[in-house]
Protein backbone atom coordinates (compact mmCIF):
# COMPACT_ATOMS: atom_id res chain seq x y z
CA UNK A 1 0.00 0.00 0.00
CA UNK A 2 1.21 3.39 -1.02
CA UNK A 3 1.15 6.91 -2.76
CA UNK A 4 3.25 6.76 -5.98
CA UNK A 5 3.57 9.96 -8.26
CA UNK A 6 5.00 8.71 -11.25
CA UNK A 7 6.61 11.66 -13.71
CA UNK A 8 4.14 14.25 -12.31
CA UNK A 9 3.88 17.82 -14.08
CA UNK A 10 1.42 20.40 -13.15
CA UNK A 11 0.80 23.70 -14.70
CA UNK A 12 -1.13 26.42 -13.42
CA UNK A 13 -3.47 28.58 -16.12
CA UNK A 14 -2.78 26.56 -18.52
CA UNK A 15 -3.51 28.00 -22.05
CA UNK A 16 -3.48 31.20 -20.77
CA UNK A 17 -0.80 34.30 -20.21
CA UNK A 18 -0.30 33.36 -16.63
CA UNK A 19 0.53 29.71 -17.21
CA UNK A 20 2.95 28.54 -14.55
CA UNK A 21 4.40 24.99 -13.93
CA UNK A 22 4.40 24.44 -9.87
CA UNK A 23 5.80 20.96 -10.36
CA UNK A 24 7.86 19.38 -13.02
CA UNK A 25 8.78 15.52 -13.35
CA UNK A 26 8.39 14.55 -9.73
CA UNK A 27 8.62 10.42 -9.36
CA UNK A 28 8.06 9.58 -5.56
CA UNK A 29 6.63 6.83 -3.38
CA UNK A 30 5.27 7.29 -0.09
CA UNK A 31 4.92 4.20 1.49
CA UNK A 32 2.30 2.69 4.33
CA UNK A 33 3.52 3.76 8.52
CA UNK A 34 5.88 6.59 6.88
CA UNK A 35 5.70 10.11 8.62
CA UNK A 36 7.11 12.15 5.76
CA UNK A 37 7.78 15.94 6.11
CA UNK A 38 8.24 17.83 3.63
CA UNK A 39 9.55 21.59 3.42
CA UNK A 40 10.41 24.20 0.85
CA UNK A 41 10.01 27.77 0.71
CA UNK A 42 6.79 29.32 -0.62
CA UNK A 43 6.57 29.16 -3.76
CA UNK A 44 8.68 25.52 -4.14
CA UNK A 45 6.04 23.30 -4.93
CA UNK A 46 4.86 21.87 -1.84
CA UNK A 47 1.81 22.58 -1.96
CA UNK A 48 0.42 21.97 -5.12
CA UNK A 49 2.39 18.77 -4.29
CA UNK A 50 0.22 17.53 -1.69
CA UNK A 51 -3.34 18.80 -3.36
CA UNK A 52 -2.21 15.87 -5.70
CA UNK A 53 -2.31 12.79 -2.95
CA UNK A 54 -5.85 13.02 -3.04
CA UNK A 55 -6.63 13.88 -6.26
CA UNK A 56 -7.63 17.77 -5.52
CA UNK A 57 -5.21 18.36 -8.64
CA UNK A 58 -5.25 16.02 -11.11
CA UNK A 59 -1.88 16.10 -12.89
CA UNK A 60 -1.15 18.11 -16.01
CA UNK A 61 0.83 14.98 -17.33
CA UNK A 62 2.06 12.18 -15.38
CA UNK A 63 0.11 9.32 -12.40
CA UNK A 64 -0.91 9.72 -8.95
CA UNK A 65 -1.73 6.36 -7.70
CA UNK A 66 -3.29 5.63 -4.12
CA UNK A 67 -2.89 2.44 -3.22
CA UNK A 68 -3.02 1.29 -6.62
CA UNK A 69 -5.89 3.10 -7.84
CA UNK A 70 -5.50 6.11 -10.70
CA UNK A 71 -6.79 9.41 -8.82
CA UNK A 72 -8.46 10.16 -12.34
CA UNK A 73 -11.62 9.85 -13.09
CA UNK A 74 -14.81 9.59 -10.62
CA UNK A 75 -15.76 5.73 -10.13
CA UNK A 76 -16.37 4.84 -6.91
CA UNK A 77 -13.47 2.97 -6.31
CA UNK A 78 -11.72 6.40 -7.30
CA UNK A 79 -14.13 8.31 -4.49
CA UNK A 80 -13.87 5.11 -1.97
CA UNK A 81 -9.82 5.87 -2.57
CA UNK A 82 -9.55 9.47 -2.09
CA UNK A 83 -11.55 9.14 1.18
CA UNK A 84 -8.46 6.95 2.46
CA UNK A 85 -6.31 10.24 2.41
CA UNK A 86 -7.23 13.08 4.81
CA UNK A 87 -6.19 16.47 4.41
CA UNK A 88 -5.77 19.33 6.98
CA UNK A 89 -5.38 22.79 5.41
CA UNK A 90 -3.65 25.39 6.90
CA UNK A 91 -5.63 27.50 9.65
CA UNK A 92 -8.68 24.14 9.44
CA UNK A 93 -10.36 26.33 12.37
CA UNK A 94 -11.47 28.61 9.79
CA UNK A 95 -13.20 26.00 8.09
CA UNK A 96 -15.57 24.85 11.68
CA UNK A 97 -19.09 25.77 10.64
CA UNK A 98 -21.63 23.34 12.62
CA UNK A 99 -23.15 25.09 15.73
CA UNK A 100 -21.98 22.23 17.90
CA UNK A 101 -18.29 20.29 17.99
CA UNK A 102 -20.45 17.08 17.99
CA UNK A 103 -22.40 18.39 14.44
CA UNK A 104 -19.28 20.04 13.45
CA UNK A 105 -17.00 16.57 13.51
CA UNK A 106 -20.03 14.63 12.33
CA UNK A 107 -20.15 16.24 8.97
CA UNK A 108 -17.57 14.31 7.06
CA UNK A 109 -18.50 10.79 8.17
CA UNK A 110 -22.56 11.69 7.62
CA UNK A 111 -21.47 12.20 3.95
CA UNK A 112 -20.16 9.22 3.87
CA UNK A 113 -23.22 7.54 4.27
CA UNK A 114 -22.21 5.96 7.79
CA UNK A 115 -25.37 5.36 9.95
CA UNK A 116 -26.42 7.42 13.33
CA UNK A 117 -24.93 4.89 15.56
CA UNK A 118 -21.47 4.69 13.32
CA UNK A 119 -21.37 8.26 12.88
CA UNK A 120 -21.58 9.05 16.53
CA UNK A 121 -18.90 6.00 17.59
CA UNK A 122 -16.58 7.86 15.34
CA UNK A 123 -17.17 11.30 16.76
CA UNK A 124 -16.38 10.26 19.69
CA UNK A 125 -13.17 8.48 19.10
CA UNK A 126 -11.99 11.25 16.96
CA UNK A 127 -13.01 13.58 19.78
CA UNK A 128 -10.99 11.36 22.34
CA UNK A 129 -8.13 11.40 20.08
CA UNK A 130 -7.18 14.58 19.90
CA UNK A 131 -8.20 15.17 23.85
CA UNK A 132 -11.72 16.67 23.96
CA UNK A 133 -14.10 15.32 26.60
CA UNK A 134 -17.33 14.11 24.95
CA UNK A 135 -19.60 15.25 27.19
CA UNK A 136 -18.26 18.27 27.77
CA UNK A 137 -17.74 19.74 24.94
CA UNK A 138 -20.19 17.71 22.03
CA UNK A 139 -23.01 20.31 22.58
CA UNK A 140 -20.79 23.58 22.41
CA UNK A 141 -20.56 26.05 19.80
CA UNK A 142 -17.12 25.29 18.04
CA UNK A 143 -16.66 28.81 17.66
CA UNK A 144 -16.22 30.02 21.74
CA UNK A 145 -12.84 27.64 21.95
CA UNK A 146 -9.42 29.20 22.31
CA UNK A 147 -7.32 28.55 19.07
CA UNK A 148 -5.02 25.64 19.66
CA UNK A 149 -8.84 23.83 20.63
CA UNK A 150 -10.57 25.26 17.63
CA UNK A 151 -7.79 23.52 16.04
CA UNK A 152 -8.19 19.75 17.07
CA UNK A 153 -11.74 20.03 16.21
CA UNK A 154 -10.78 20.21 12.71
CA UNK A 155 -8.29 17.37 13.19
CA UNK A 156 -10.91 15.37 14.40
CA UNK A 157 -13.15 16.27 11.77
CA UNK A 158 -11.05 14.46 9.29
CA UNK A 159 -9.55 11.99 12.05
CA UNK A 160 -13.30 10.98 11.44
CA UNK A 161 -13.49 9.88 8.32
CA UNK A 162 -10.86 6.94 9.26
CA UNK A 163 -7.81 7.92 6.70
CA UNK A 164 -5.22 5.67 6.06
CA UNK A 165 -3.03 8.56 4.84
CA UNK A 166 -3.37 11.99 6.97
CA UNK A 167 -1.69 15.45 5.13
CA UNK A 168 -1.04 18.46 7.30
CA UNK A 169 -0.11 21.70 6.11
CA UNK A 170 1.25 23.61 8.76
CA UNK A 171 -0.91 22.24 11.61
CA UNK A 172 1.27 24.80 14.07
CA UNK A 173 1.39 27.87 12.05
CA UNK A 174 -0.21 30.51 14.63
CA UNK A 175 0.09 28.23 17.93
CA UNK A 176 2.49 29.03 21.22
CA UNK A 177 4.67 26.67 22.14
CA UNK A 178 2.32 24.81 24.17
CA UNK A 179 -0.24 24.78 21.79
CA UNK A 180 2.08 23.44 19.00
CA UNK A 181 3.39 20.63 21.55
CA UNK A 182 -0.49 19.31 22.09
CA UNK A 183 -0.75 19.31 18.23
CA UNK A 184 2.50 17.44 17.36
CA UNK A 185 1.64 15.24 20.31
CA UNK A 186 -1.15 14.16 18.80
CA UNK A 187 -0.04 13.78 15.42
CA UNK A 188 2.85 11.50 16.83
CA UNK A 189 0.08 9.71 18.73
CA UNK A 190 -2.21 9.24 15.38
CA UNK A 191 1.00 8.05 13.69
CA UNK A 192 2.49 5.43 16.42
CA UNK A 193 -1.06 4.06 17.97
CA UNK A 194 -3.55 4.17 14.48
CA UNK A 195 -0.30 3.09 12.02
CA UNK A 196 -2.03 6.45 10.09
CA UNK A 197 0.64 7.21 7.45
CA UNK A 198 1.57 11.32 8.15
CA UNK A 199 2.18 13.63 5.57
CA UNK A 200 3.68 16.78 7.27
CA UNK A 201 4.28 20.13 5.65
CA UNK A 202 5.98 22.61 7.59
CA UNK A 203 8.38 25.41 7.01
CA UNK A 204 9.82 24.75 10.47
CA UNK A 205 12.89 22.71 9.93
CA UNK A 206 13.26 21.85 13.85
CA UNK A 207 9.40 20.28 14.12
CA UNK A 208 10.44 17.96 11.26
CA UNK A 209 13.43 16.53 12.39
CA UNK A 210 12.11 15.95 15.96
CA UNK A 211 8.88 13.07 14.02
CA UNK A 212 9.54 12.64 10.46
CA UNK A 213 11.85 9.42 9.61
CA UNK A 214 12.14 11.15 6.37
CA UNK A 215 12.39 14.24 4.77
CA UNK A 216 11.47 15.65 1.32
CA UNK A 217 13.16 19.40 0.68
CA UNK A 218 10.95 20.60 -2.26
CA UNK A 219 12.68 23.45 -4.50
CA UNK A 220 11.42 24.98 -7.51
CA UNK A 221 8.69 22.71 -8.48
CA UNK A 222 11.84 19.34 -7.99
CA UNK A 223 12.30 16.85 -5.21
CA UNK A 224 15.79 18.47 -3.86
CA UNK A 225 16.67 16.28 -1.20
CA UNK A 226 14.83 13.23 0.11
CA UNK A 227 15.98 10.95 2.75
CA UNK A 228 16.74 10.87 6.32
CA UNK A 229 16.02 13.71 8.24
CA UNK A 230 19.28 13.75 10.31
CA UNK A 231 21.76 12.86 7.55
CA UNK A 232 20.16 15.22 5.26
CA UNK A 233 20.78 17.93 7.78
CA UNK A 234 24.01 16.67 8.68
CA UNK A 235 25.32 16.29 4.60
CA UNK A 236 23.43 18.91 2.86
CA UNK A 237 23.46 22.06 5.04
CA UNK A 238 24.28 24.09 2.04
CA UNK A 239 21.48 22.51 -0.34
CA UNK A 240 19.23 23.49 2.54
CA UNK A 241 20.04 26.96 2.64
CA UNK A 242 20.19 27.60 -1.55
CA UNK A 243 16.12 26.39 -1.15
CA UNK A 244 15.67 28.71 1.35
CA UNK A 245 15.01 26.63 4.36
CA UNK A 246 15.50 28.33 7.77
CA UNK A 247 17.78 25.85 9.95
CA UNK A 248 16.81 25.96 13.41
CA UNK A 249 18.11 28.42 16.06
CA UNK A 250 20.34 26.27 17.62
CA UNK A 251 22.24 25.24 14.67
CA UNK A 252 22.36 28.69 13.47
CA UNK A 253 23.77 29.71 17.05
CA UNK A 254 26.28 26.77 16.91
CA UNK A 255 27.43 27.52 13.60
CA UNK A 256 27.93 31.22 14.79
CA UNK A 257 30.22 30.10 17.56
CA UNK A 258 32.03 27.75 15.20
CA UNK A 259 33.04 29.74 12.66
CA UNK A 260 34.86 31.75 15.99
CA UNK A 261 36.31 28.11 16.13
CA UNK A 262 34.96 27.82 19.19
CA UNK A 263 34.87 23.37 19.32
CA UNK A 264 31.53 23.18 19.41
CA UNK A 265 29.21 19.86 17.99
CA UNK A 266 26.97 21.33 15.42
CA UNK A 267 24.57 18.78 15.01
CA UNK A 268 23.81 19.26 18.55
CA UNK A 269 19.44 19.37 18.76
CA UNK A 270 19.28 20.10 22.33
CA UNK A 271 20.31 22.84 24.16
CA UNK A 272 21.57 21.25 26.93
CA UNK A 273 24.14 19.18 25.04
CA UNK A 274 25.78 22.41 23.94
CA UNK A 275 25.92 23.85 27.04
CA UNK A 276 27.87 21.15 28.07
CA UNK A 277 30.24 21.14 24.83
CA UNK A 278 30.78 24.87 25.57
CA UNK A 279 31.38 24.03 29.34
CA UNK A 280 33.65 21.30 28.70
CA UNK A 281 35.52 23.93 26.14
CA UNK A 282 35.92 26.82 28.84
CA UNK A 283 36.96 24.07 31.11
CA UNK A 284 39.73 23.31 29.56
CA UNK A 285 40.89 27.12 28.32
CA UNK A 286 41.03 27.53 31.64
CA UNK A 287 43.08 24.79 32.59
CA UNK A 288 45.97 25.65 29.97
CA UNK A 289 46.21 29.08 31.46
CA UNK B 1 10.23 63.79 27.94
CA UNK B 2 8.49 61.91 24.92
CA UNK B 3 5.41 62.11 24.69
CA UNK B 4 3.14 59.82 26.32
CA UNK B 5 1.12 57.47 22.79
CA UNK B 6 -0.77 54.67 24.51
CA UNK B 7 -1.31 54.78 28.38
CA UNK B 8 -3.56 52.42 29.85
CA UNK B 9 -5.15 52.82 33.95
CA UNK B 10 -5.82 49.50 36.22
CA UNK B 11 -7.34 48.42 33.17
CA UNK B 12 -9.63 45.49 32.77
CA UNK B 13 -11.74 43.81 30.51
CA UNK B 14 -14.68 41.22 31.55
CA UNK B 15 -16.84 39.87 29.06
CA UNK B 16 -19.41 36.82 29.14
CA UNK B 17 -18.50 33.28 27.61
CA UNK B 18 -21.21 31.07 26.24
CA UNK B 19 -22.09 29.00 29.55
CA UNK B 20 -22.75 32.71 31.16
CA UNK B 21 -19.56 33.03 33.34
CA UNK B 22 -17.54 35.89 33.59
CA UNK B 23 -14.00 35.60 31.67
CA UNK B 24 -11.33 38.28 33.18
CA UNK B 25 -9.34 38.68 29.49
CA UNK B 26 -7.27 41.69 31.34
CA UNK B 27 -6.93 42.47 34.65
CA UNK B 28 -5.37 45.76 36.13
CA UNK B 29 -3.20 46.29 33.19
CA UNK B 30 -1.25 49.54 33.50
CA UNK B 31 1.01 49.66 30.56
CA UNK B 32 2.61 53.33 28.62
CA UNK B 33 4.06 53.19 25.26
CA UNK B 34 5.89 56.93 24.11
CA UNK B 35 6.06 58.13 20.64
CA UNK B 36 8.62 56.71 18.87
CA UNK B 37 9.12 53.30 21.01
CA UNK B 38 9.22 49.50 19.70
CA UNK B 39 7.13 47.47 22.07
CA UNK B 40 7.00 43.90 22.09
CA UNK B 41 3.99 42.26 23.61
CA UNK B 42 4.49 38.58 24.20
CA UNK B 43 2.35 35.63 25.79
CA UNK B 44 1.12 32.28 25.04
CA UNK B 45 -2.71 31.75 23.30
CA UNK B 46 -5.42 33.04 25.88
CA UNK B 47 -2.68 35.76 27.72
CA UNK B 48 -4.56 38.62 26.68
CA UNK B 49 -2.38 40.29 24.53
CA UNK B 50 -4.51 40.61 21.35
CA UNK B 51 -7.67 41.76 23.75
CA UNK B 52 -4.81 44.62 25.10
CA UNK B 53 -3.93 45.51 21.56
CA UNK B 54 -7.98 45.81 20.13
CA UNK B 55 -8.01 48.52 23.12
CA UNK B 56 -5.15 50.47 21.54
CA UNK B 57 -7.92 51.15 18.48
CA UNK B 58 -10.58 51.05 20.32
CA UNK B 59 -12.06 47.66 18.30
CA UNK B 60 -13.06 46.87 22.24
CA UNK B 61 -13.64 49.20 25.31
CA UNK B 62 -12.53 48.27 29.00
CA UNK B 63 -14.45 47.04 31.61
CA UNK B 64 -13.10 49.22 33.90
CA UNK B 65 -10.16 51.24 33.94
CA UNK B 66 -9.08 54.27 31.30
CA UNK B 67 -7.02 53.78 27.79
CA UNK B 68 -5.76 56.83 26.95
CA UNK B 69 -4.34 57.54 22.96
CA UNK B 70 -2.19 60.23 22.64
CA UNK B 71 -4.48 61.95 26.01
CA UNK B 72 -7.53 61.02 24.33
CA UNK B 73 -10.05 58.41 26.50
CA UNK B 74 -11.16 55.68 24.28
CA UNK B 75 -14.39 55.78 25.86
CA UNK B 76 -15.21 59.41 24.44
CA UNK B 77 -17.09 58.10 21.26
CA UNK B 78 -16.67 61.31 19.12
CA UNK B 79 -13.25 60.34 19.61
CA UNK B 80 -12.83 57.26 18.01
CA UNK B 81 -12.05 57.97 14.27
CA UNK B 82 -9.52 60.71 15.34
CA UNK B 83 -7.99 58.17 17.15
CA UNK B 84 -8.26 55.36 14.71
CA UNK B 85 -6.52 57.53 12.07
CA UNK B 86 -3.23 57.63 14.85
CA UNK B 87 -3.15 54.12 15.79
CA UNK B 88 -3.53 51.73 12.56
CA UNK B 89 -3.61 48.35 12.77
CA UNK B 90 -2.42 45.23 10.67
CA UNK B 91 -3.39 41.29 11.33
CA UNK B 92 -2.27 37.70 11.13
CA UNK B 93 -3.90 36.67 8.16
CA UNK B 94 -2.85 38.99 5.06
CA UNK B 95 -5.92 37.65 2.82
CA UNK B 96 -8.57 38.99 5.20
CA UNK B 97 -6.93 42.65 4.94
CA UNK B 98 -6.84 43.13 1.19
CA UNK B 99 -10.51 44.68 -0.22
CA UNK B 100 -9.15 45.82 -3.80
CA UNK B 101 -8.01 44.16 -7.01
CA UNK B 102 -5.43 46.21 -7.37
CA UNK B 103 -2.12 47.10 -5.00
CA UNK B 104 -2.71 50.59 -5.17
CA UNK B 105 -6.09 50.53 -4.70
CA UNK B 106 -6.03 48.48 -2.09
CA UNK B 107 -3.48 51.15 -0.36
CA UNK B 108 -5.99 54.45 -1.19
CA UNK B 109 -8.64 52.50 0.33
CA UNK B 110 -7.97 53.92 3.84
CA UNK B 111 -7.43 57.67 2.41
CA UNK B 112 -10.17 57.60 0.05
CA UNK B 113 -12.40 56.79 3.20
CA UNK B 114 -10.73 59.69 5.48
CA UNK B 115 -12.21 61.97 2.27
CA UNK B 116 -8.39 62.84 1.59
CA UNK B 117 -8.36 65.01 -1.98
CA UNK B 118 -7.57 62.81 -4.92
CA UNK B 119 -3.34 64.07 -5.48
CA UNK B 120 -3.28 63.95 -2.00
CA UNK B 121 -3.60 60.50 -1.96
CA UNK B 122 -1.84 59.53 -5.12
CA UNK B 123 1.22 61.18 -3.35
CA UNK B 124 -0.14 59.22 -0.32
CA UNK B 125 -0.09 55.99 -1.70
CA UNK B 126 3.66 56.23 -3.87
CA UNK B 127 5.15 57.26 -0.21
CA UNK B 128 3.14 53.98 1.24
CA UNK B 129 4.29 51.79 -1.30
CA UNK B 130 7.90 53.40 -1.41
CA UNK B 131 7.92 52.80 2.40
CA UNK B 132 7.35 48.87 2.18
CA UNK B 133 9.55 48.43 -0.71
CA UNK B 134 6.74 47.55 -3.16
CA UNK B 135 6.35 50.82 -5.52
CA UNK B 136 6.98 47.79 -8.32
CA UNK B 137 3.81 46.29 -7.50
CA UNK B 138 1.43 48.81 -7.62
CA UNK B 139 -0.66 47.92 -10.32
CA UNK B 140 0.03 44.01 -9.74
CA UNK B 141 -3.43 42.25 -8.10
CA UNK B 142 -2.92 41.27 -4.90
CA UNK B 143 -3.62 37.88 -4.86
CA UNK B 144 -0.91 36.92 -6.94
CA UNK B 145 1.68 38.12 -3.87
CA UNK B 146 3.20 36.40 -1.54
CA UNK B 147 2.38 36.28 2.15
CA UNK B 148 5.02 38.45 3.10
CA UNK B 149 4.49 41.17 -0.03
CA UNK B 150 0.64 40.56 1.20
CA UNK B 151 1.41 42.14 4.66
CA UNK B 152 3.64 44.50 3.19
CA UNK B 153 0.41 45.83 1.34
CA UNK B 154 -1.64 46.23 4.38
CA UNK B 155 1.56 47.97 6.21
CA UNK B 156 1.39 50.29 3.23
CA UNK B 157 -2.59 50.72 3.59
CA UNK B 158 -2.02 51.74 7.08
CA UNK B 159 0.66 54.20 6.15
CA UNK B 160 -1.48 55.92 3.62
CA UNK B 161 -3.95 56.76 6.58
CA UNK B 162 -0.50 58.75 8.28
CA UNK B 163 -0.84 56.94 12.02
CA UNK B 164 1.24 57.97 14.37
CA UNK B 165 1.60 54.24 15.79
CA UNK B 166 0.77 51.19 13.86
CA UNK B 167 -0.03 47.84 16.18
CA UNK B 168 0.85 44.66 14.49
CA UNK B 169 -1.23 41.52 16.16
CA UNK B 170 1.14 37.93 15.14
CA UNK B 171 2.59 39.89 11.34
CA UNK B 172 4.38 37.09 10.55
CA UNK B 173 2.71 34.22 11.92
CA UNK B 174 1.58 32.75 8.66
CA UNK B 175 4.69 33.55 6.47
CA UNK B 176 7.62 31.35 5.76
CA UNK B 177 10.87 32.34 6.95
CA UNK B 178 12.00 35.12 4.10
CA UNK B 179 8.69 36.47 4.42
CA UNK B 180 8.91 37.03 8.04
CA UNK B 181 12.06 38.62 7.56
CA UNK B 182 10.57 40.79 4.41
CA UNK B 183 8.01 42.03 7.29
CA UNK B 184 10.43 42.44 10.10
CA UNK B 185 12.44 44.31 8.27
CA UNK B 186 9.98 46.78 7.20
CA UNK B 187 8.21 47.41 10.04
CA UNK B 188 11.91 47.87 12.16
CA UNK B 189 12.69 50.56 9.00
CA UNK B 190 9.44 52.68 9.81
CA UNK B 191 10.26 52.61 13.39
CA UNK B 192 14.28 53.76 12.99
CA UNK B 193 13.65 55.97 9.93
CA UNK B 194 9.63 57.30 10.23
CA UNK B 195 9.99 57.53 13.83
CA UNK B 196 6.38 55.18 13.70
CA UNK B 197 5.62 53.95 17.44
CA UNK B 198 5.15 50.53 17.13
CA UNK B 199 3.32 47.70 19.19
CA UNK B 200 4.32 44.20 17.64
CA UNK B 201 2.45 40.95 19.00
CA UNK B 202 4.62 38.28 18.26
CA UNK B 203 5.42 34.09 19.30
CA UNK B 204 8.86 34.58 17.72
CA UNK B 205 11.05 35.57 20.58
CA UNK B 206 13.89 36.62 18.03
CA UNK B 207 11.70 39.05 16.53
CA UNK B 208 10.80 40.27 19.96
CA UNK B 209 14.40 40.67 20.88
CA UNK B 210 14.54 43.33 18.16
CA UNK B 211 12.22 45.56 20.27
CA UNK B 212 13.39 48.55 22.74
CA UNK B 213 11.02 46.80 25.18
CA UNK B 214 9.03 43.75 25.72
CA UNK B 215 5.71 43.60 27.72
CA UNK B 216 5.23 40.14 29.10
CA UNK B 217 1.25 38.94 29.33
CA UNK B 218 -0.30 35.87 31.43
CA UNK B 219 -3.68 35.00 32.10
CA UNK B 220 -4.65 38.89 31.69
CA UNK B 221 -1.97 40.75 33.60
CA UNK B 222 1.17 42.04 32.87
CA UNK B 223 3.76 40.03 34.83
CA UNK B 224 7.51 41.45 33.45
CA UNK B 225 8.20 44.37 31.16
CA UNK B 226 11.90 45.65 30.33
CA UNK B 227 14.34 45.53 27.89
CA UNK B 228 14.75 42.43 25.69
CA UNK B 229 18.44 42.19 27.34
CA UNK B 230 16.84 41.77 30.87
CA UNK B 231 13.89 40.02 29.98
CA UNK B 232 15.51 37.09 28.39
CA UNK B 233 17.35 36.56 31.49
CA UNK B 234 14.38 35.03 32.93
CA UNK B 235 14.92 31.74 31.28
CA UNK B 236 13.08 29.38 33.56
CA UNK B 237 10.03 31.89 34.25
CA UNK B 238 9.38 32.85 30.23
CA UNK B 239 9.88 28.59 29.54
CA UNK B 240 7.41 28.36 32.66
CA UNK B 241 5.04 30.50 30.41
CA UNK B 242 4.99 28.05 27.96
CA UNK B 243 7.77 30.24 25.88
CA UNK B 244 10.84 30.56 23.90
CA UNK B 245 13.85 32.15 24.76
CA UNK B 246 16.54 33.37 22.31
CA UNK B 247 18.87 30.43 22.01
CA UNK B 248 21.92 32.62 22.44
CA UNK B 249 20.19 34.21 25.68
CA UNK B 250 19.58 30.62 26.64
CA UNK B 251 23.13 29.23 26.32
CA UNK B 252 24.40 32.34 28.20
CA UNK B 253 22.01 31.85 31.14
CA UNK B 254 22.46 28.17 31.24
CA UNK B 255 26.50 28.33 31.82
CA UNK B 256 25.78 31.28 34.12
CA UNK B 257 23.99 28.98 36.62
CA UNK B 258 27.10 26.49 35.94
CA UNK B 259 29.62 29.04 37.43
CA UNK B 260 30.97 30.79 34.22
CA UNK B 261 31.33 34.69 34.62
CA UNK B 262 29.05 35.29 31.72
CA UNK B 263 28.28 38.86 31.38
CA UNK B 264 24.46 39.71 31.68
CA UNK B 265 22.21 40.88 28.70
CA UNK B 266 23.21 38.13 25.85
CA UNK B 267 20.47 37.70 23.04
CA UNK B 268 22.24 37.48 19.93
CA UNK B 269 25.06 34.68 18.64
CA UNK B 270 27.62 37.48 18.24
CA UNK B 271 27.23 38.64 21.44
CA UNK B 272 27.55 35.31 22.62
CA UNK B 273 30.64 34.74 20.62
CA UNK B 274 32.22 37.46 21.74
CA UNK B 275 31.40 36.80 25.33
CA UNK B 276 32.99 32.96 24.72
CA UNK B 277 35.99 33.83 23.20
CA UNK B 278 36.87 36.33 25.95
CA UNK B 279 37.69 33.65 27.71
CA UNK B 280 40.97 33.06 25.52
Amino acid sequence: MSIQLEHVTYTYGQGTPFEKTALYDVNLTIHEGEFVGIIGHTGSGKSTLVQHLNGLLHPTSGTVTVNGVDLVGKTEEVKQTRHKVGMVFQYPEHQLFEETIAKDIAFGPKNLGFDEAEVERRVREAMQFVGLDYDTYAERSPFHLSGGQMRRVAIAGVIALDPDYLILDEPSAGLDPFGREEIFGEIVKLHKEKGITVILVSHNMEDISRMANRLIVMHQGQVLLDGNPIEIFHNDREKLQSAGVDVPPLSQTLQALAERNIPVNIDRVHVNEAVADIYDYLKEVHHAK
Amino acid sequence: MKQVMISTDHMSHVYQDEMGREVHALQDVSVHIHEGEFVSIIGTNGSGKSTLAKHFNVLLQPTSGTVTILGMDTKEEHLIWNIRQNVGMVFQNPDNQIVAAIVEEDVAFGPENLGVPAPEIRSRVDAALAAVNMSDYALHGPHLLSGGQKQRIAIAGVLAMKPKCIILDEPTAMLDPKGRKEVMDTVYRLNKEEGITIVYITHFMEEAALADRIIVMKQGKVIDEGAPKDVFMNVDTLKGLGLDVPVPSEIAVRLQEQGVAMPKGITTNEELGEAICQFN
